[in-house]
């Protein structure tokens, strides 16, 4: 009799969550795509985003036979791809996971492990529960106790990075990914050969290709596509095969040239141009794009690594040989990565700069995900040194909740305010002058 | 404790190649019955260019025989090795399959024909087209023992500076001002386009890559190991003349250009030394640039010269790839943030660090001013083509 009603409870509490967590994904969706002046060929990205969190469906992973779990853009997606696997990015957004992790994980634990903690304890998400193997690069200490917290229920492996980016990390970093060759080939039961790693490098450096046109071509005028549109874009690529994801793109890619050539924009205004930088924005947790750009602004550029930034470097093959590619991997693995984990990370703040010139940024919004405090520590410099450049810098600190959308909101519009009025100070004057 | 190590090491290893130098000529590698320093093009066509052939064909086939014994080590020590046993046939065995490559750029040709056509030159050029050009020195490794190049290699006279101030004055001041007029104009784009030595260790690597060998990757410390090497080899480049040895005993590029040409020359360590150097260069792209004496020279220079290594610091993202990718482990070159000019006194100018950016713009090669190699991400993804063709296909 007990255990029953205990059955009960408990499926109640799954059913209930389902509901939850499907009801604020799907609300979030519709507001993305609610919004003007979307792209043609949206569609391949809100259906996979719909799939995973609305359909609660696993991820669509085409000919490949396994799906590999990964954190972080440090795991090297080609490894995956060569052992016949489908990297999935399992780094979460999700609120109603979220509140499941707040009462396995400590307080002040940063939301994302806790939504993924929450993820695997209810066991209710295909596409964790698919992982035939994940990869946790240790980047924070948060990820090294989610680490801990996962390996009892799945098929895990960490990987150890460095402090800095010197010639005997890479060769460690090195060591440690011809290790996770062999758990790899352990879990998918195939074998990484030196074709099947070319082959993943030409899938994975054709999405990348694709992704540098778009972002080339989002440069070339500041409001070609709304920056919630692109976030939508970059996230879904967690849950799409590199080359099902770079064919979605390609089409993405040609309505942008196509409005190029008839200058079209996404909206006649002159709208605050904002770079979103900080913690990662996952898919549902989309609220402060959402909110920039339902208040009047446009996110022009992001430095987060869920966006532009994570895909963004090659993998440069200087060397053909096997431990050559290898070596490209591990190499593109740390050295161009911003991530706030390194000691010296002095080479973001150049990132930024760059950001901010080639998208014309007028303004800069830090998010910060509450209990990340690595990059909570960069706030400060990032603000000295922006202050240098006179460009406004607001930090956003925000939790996996809808609790603090109004001060969020409140705060964002008078950030967004305040760059108009900068903006356009001739108009007001003029205004003057005839009164 | 282990500084301490290091120095007494690095002091064998010069105490080592001193005496080497010294007694060069007590130690023989092949030495002909008689030195004919007479050629012609019909004893290049002759039987007897066979004969002074031999030295060259030892040497090539001692250092295959090295790189296999090197390779066949490798593999076993990989195999027993705990870590790295599992995917020991995937490091070292034989490779199916390419690796994405980007289409061969203008640039690279032009380099790979300059230094073909120029190491041409440097050992027939005199047979076919005479020595009209022969007062002018240019400073590359070209074996002036090999009477028949088309200019003299400034290399002699540097290495035997008492020789120099015998000259009659004019001579003198024709070599100094050609000398340094090619260090100014072309700096170390010398050693990148015209070496013979360098065309050599290129092709060696060339080899490697079409096999898809392991080479050996060097790191900030095997470098900073070998510059206090560097300098003493230097040293014994320019002062050896003074002790009485000669430092042609020494030199490996004594063991090609005048064997080619058809000149019987007597070796000693030198062809030790070029069996080490093509083994090197196998592994490691430029080994012997590394420490070339005369590239050292040329590197005093280098704020001089008209080939510049040119850096967009902001469209950096400091992935590295040119430090990947250079032979002679520039690191500077991508940690720079702030300056424009990013030459540094070993860079050989061969592009591979312009080759190997993914980002538009951010390095280029120019010459006086003018941009003649800028990297692009298009040019990187261009390996990558034959994918986007397929899918472009398969959309309409």
């Amino acid at each position: 009799m007990m255990t029953k009603r205990t059955e009960t409870l408990k499926q109640r509490q799954d059913k209930r969550f389902i509901n939850k967590e499907t009801q604020t994904a799907a609300k979030y969706l519709r507001r993305v795509k609610e919004l003007s002046g979307a792209p043609d060929g949206m569609e391949p990205f809100y259906n996979t985003l719909e799939r995973i969190y609305v359909d609660m469906d696993y991820a669509d992973s085409g000919t490949y036979s396994h799906t590999v779990g990964t954190y972080c853009v440090m795991t090297p997606p080609e490894l995956i791809y060569a052992a016949g696997a489908m990297p999935v990015k399992l780094c979460s957004g999700n609120y109603t996971a979220f509140s499941v992790g707040d009462d396995i994980a400590p307080r002040d634990a940063c939301p994302l492990v806790k939504a993924v903690a929450g993820f695997k304890q209810t066991g209710l998400m295909p596409v964790y529960e698919d992982c035939s193997l994940m990869v946790v690069p240790i980047t924070c200490d948060c990820k090294k106790k989610i680490a801990g917290m996962l390996s009892d229920k799945c098929d895990l492996m960490t990987l150890h990075v460095p402090a800095s980016r010197n010639d005997e990390d890479i060769e460690e970093f090195t060591a440690q990914l011809y290790d996770l060759i062999e758990r790899l080939e352990n879990a998918t039961g195939n074998a990484i050969t030196y074709e099947s790693l070319s082959d993943a490098f030409r899938t994975v450096g054709y999405a990348q290709y694709e992704l540098s046109e778009f972002i080339r071509l989002k440069k070339q005028m500041p409001y070609l596509i709304r920056g919630s549109h692109s976030m939508a874009i970059l996230n879904a690529a967690s849950y799409m095969t590199a080359a099902d994801w770079g064919k979605a793109l390609h089409r993405v890619n040609g309505s942008l040239k196509k409005r190029i050539a008839e200058k079209k924009t996404v909206t006649s205004k002159k709208l605050p141009r904002i770079l979103l930088t900080g913690s990662p924005i996952v898919f549902p947790n989309v609220k402060i794009p959402l909110l920039i750009e339902e208040t009047g602004g446009i996110v022009a550029g992001d430095e987060t690594c869920m966006g532009e930034r994570g895909m963004w470097d090659p993998a440069v093959i200087t060397d053909n040989s096997f431990d050559g590619m290898m070596n490209a991997l591990a190499n593109r693995a740390l050295r161009p990565c911003p991530c706030p984990t390194f000691a010296d990370n002095s080479q973001r703040i150049y990132r930024i700069k760059q950001l901010i010139k080639e998208n014309q940024i007028q303004g800069v919004i830090y998010h910060v995900l509450r209990g990340c405090l690595v990059y909570d520590f960069e706030y400060k410099r990032i603000e000295d040194e922006l202050g240098k450049l006179g460009i406004p810098v607001i930090r956003l600190e925000s939790d996996y909740n809808e609790e603090d959308i109004e001060q969020l909101r409140i705060r964002i519009e008078a950030f967004i305010e305040l760059i108009k009025l900068k903006q356009e100070p001739e108009k007001i004057t003029a205004a003057r002058r005839s009164f | 404790m282990r500084s301490k190590k290091r120095i007494i090491i690095t002091v064998l290893v010069c105490v080592g190649i001193a005496a080497l130098a010294y007694f060069a000529w007590m130690i023989p590698f092949y030495i002909f019955e008689t030195n004919d320093f007479n050629t012609s093009i019909e004893k290049l066509l002759s039987l007897d260019y066979l004969k002074t052939l031999v030295p060259l064909l030892i040497i090539i086939g001692l250092s295959a025989l090295g790189i296999i014994l090197i390779v066949l080590l490798r593999r076993m020590l990989a195999k027993r090795d705990k870590n790295f046993s599992r995917s020991a046939n995937l490091r070292t065995g034989r490779a199916g399959g390419k690796a994405p490559k980007q289409k061969p750029a203008v640039f690279m040709i032009i380099r790979w024909i300059i230094m073909i056509a120029f190491a041409f030159m440097m050992i027939w050029g005199g047979l076919i087209f005479g020595l009209g050009m022969s007062s002018l020195s240019i400073p590359v490794l070209s074996c002036p023992w090999n009477t028949e190049q088309m200019t003299e290699s400034s290399c002699y006279y540097l290495s035997h500076l008492n020789e120099l101030f015998e000259l009659p004055i004019g001579s003198i001041l024709l070599f100094f001002i050609s000398t340094l007029g090619f260090i100014f104009l072309l700096g170390r784009a010398i050693c990148g386009f015209l070496c013979p030595v360098g065309l050599i260790q290129d092709i060696m690597d060339k080899i490697r890559k079409k096999t898809k060998t392991e080479g050996i990757k060097m790191n900030e410390k095997m470098y900073g190991a070998l510059t206090p090497v560097k300098w003493f080899i230097l040293l014994i480049f320019i002062g050896l003349c003074f002790a009485g040895g000669n430092f042609c005993n020494f030199c490996p590029a004594v063991a090609v250009s005048p064997i080619l040409a058809g000149i019987s020359t007597s070796l000693y360590v030198s062809g030790f030394l070029m069996v080490l150097v093509l083994m090197g260069s196998f592994f490691k792209r430029r080994a012997f640039c590394t420490v070339c004496p005369l590239g050292t020279i040329m590197g005093f220079f280098h704020k001089l010269s008209l080939f510049r290594v040119k850096k967009d610091c902001q469209s950096c993202t400091e992935c590295g790839a040119c430090y990947e990718a250079c032979p002679m482990g520039i690191k500077m070159i991508y940690t720079e943030r702030e300056k424009a000019d990013v030459t540094h006194a070993n860079c050989i100018m061969c592009g591979e660090c312009v080759r190997c950016c993914p980002e538009d713009n951010a390095l280029s090669l120019t010459f006086a001013g003018k941009k003649i190699y800028t990297s692009s991400r298009k040019k990187i993804m261009s390996g990558y083509e034959e994918v986007r063709n397929y899918y472009d296909d398969k959309k309409d």
